[in-house]
């Protein structure tokens, strides 16, 4: 796959993600959808370190780092969210 | 050398860190002062949960929808100038302006934004979550306009040649500026539009 084409895979995964994170969250909200919705902003937020910034090539730590930012959010968020 | 040790100096080539390493600490930074704020917020709301739900009847998915979709599309415009440049082809300066003009689009929806709230009076010291809206989005939105002078400088030196094979580090540099304010987004949206 080329890596115009797989920018543009990237970009529609985003895109779909994002508008299905927004008709989830016009549903009365409750805990499980607000854990679905955290996750679906992790799962952006990876498609950006990998894609967009390249950081599937990167040395491993580099690239653990980043990723882990997502997570630390999304458990911090959660953790306000139940309590 | 071996074939084995041949697939191994191309996997010690592909482990590679785009743009300069100082660039990369100031993200790391920039992330660790954003997810401090980010947890404030949503810790606020946990303590001020029915102040923060009406506060955020004031605010519509749909134009948060529309300023996602255009920070998003400038970060693929702004990663395929850094693609087309890398190759020494023709077009990076031309997605690097894509990039610009979906920037703008973002910039005039949170314009819009920050006027309808203060022409209902919904401004910084209205109560607690428009406090924090006010300083953790117009604090995102001054990045954003940092971002889009970096990429309209990537876009004029990228069409002066600056930039090829072999010499697009400080591009990509400048481009990895934009995709960390994308990816501070795309977590600080949920939060304060959709999560009450």
């Amino acid at each position: 796959m080329s890596e115009s084409v797989r920018l543009l895979c990237y970009w529609l995964g985003l895109a779909a993600l994002t508008v299905a994170t927004v008709n989830l969250a016009r549903v009365e909200t409750g805990s499980g959808i607000a854990v679905v919705v955290v996750a679906l902003a992790v799962a952006k937020a990876w498609l950006i370190i990998d894609g967009f910034m390249e950081l599937r090539h990167a040395p491993p730590g580099w690239r653990l780092a980043l990723l882990a930012w997502p997570l630390a959010m999304a458990a911090g968020v959660l953790l306000a969210y139940m309590f | 050398m071996s074939i084995s040790g041949d697939a191994q100096a191309g996997q010690r080539r592909a482990a590679r860190l785009p743009g300069d390493l100082a660039m990369w600490f100031f993200i790391l930074a920039e992330l660790a002062v954003f997810g401090i704020l980010i947890l404030a917020f949503v810790w606020a709301q946990a303590l001020q949960a029915p102040l923060f739900r009406a506060g955020r009847q004031a605010l519509d998915a749909s134009t948060g929808l529309g300023l996602t979709i255009s920070l998003l599309t400038s970060g693929w415009c702004a990663a395929g100038a850094v693609i087309q440049v890398r190759r020494g082809k023709r077009g990076g300066t031309s997605l690097l302006c894509l990039a610009l003009a979906s920037a703008c689009g973002y910039v005039i929806l949170k314009l819009r934004e920050y006027a309808h709230l203060a022409s209902l009076g919904l401004g910084l010291e209205h109560d607690t979550f428009f406090t924090l809206y006010w300083l953790l989005t117009g604090f995102h939105f001054l990045h954003v306009l940092l971002g889009m002078l970096i990429l309209g400088a990537l876009a004029y030196r990228c069409r002066a040649g600056a930039y090829g094979p072999g010499r697009s580090s400080s591009m990509e540099s400048g481009v990895l500026y934009w995709h960390m304010v994308d990816l501070i987004w795309v977590l600080l949206f949920p939060v304060v539009y959709l999560l009450g």
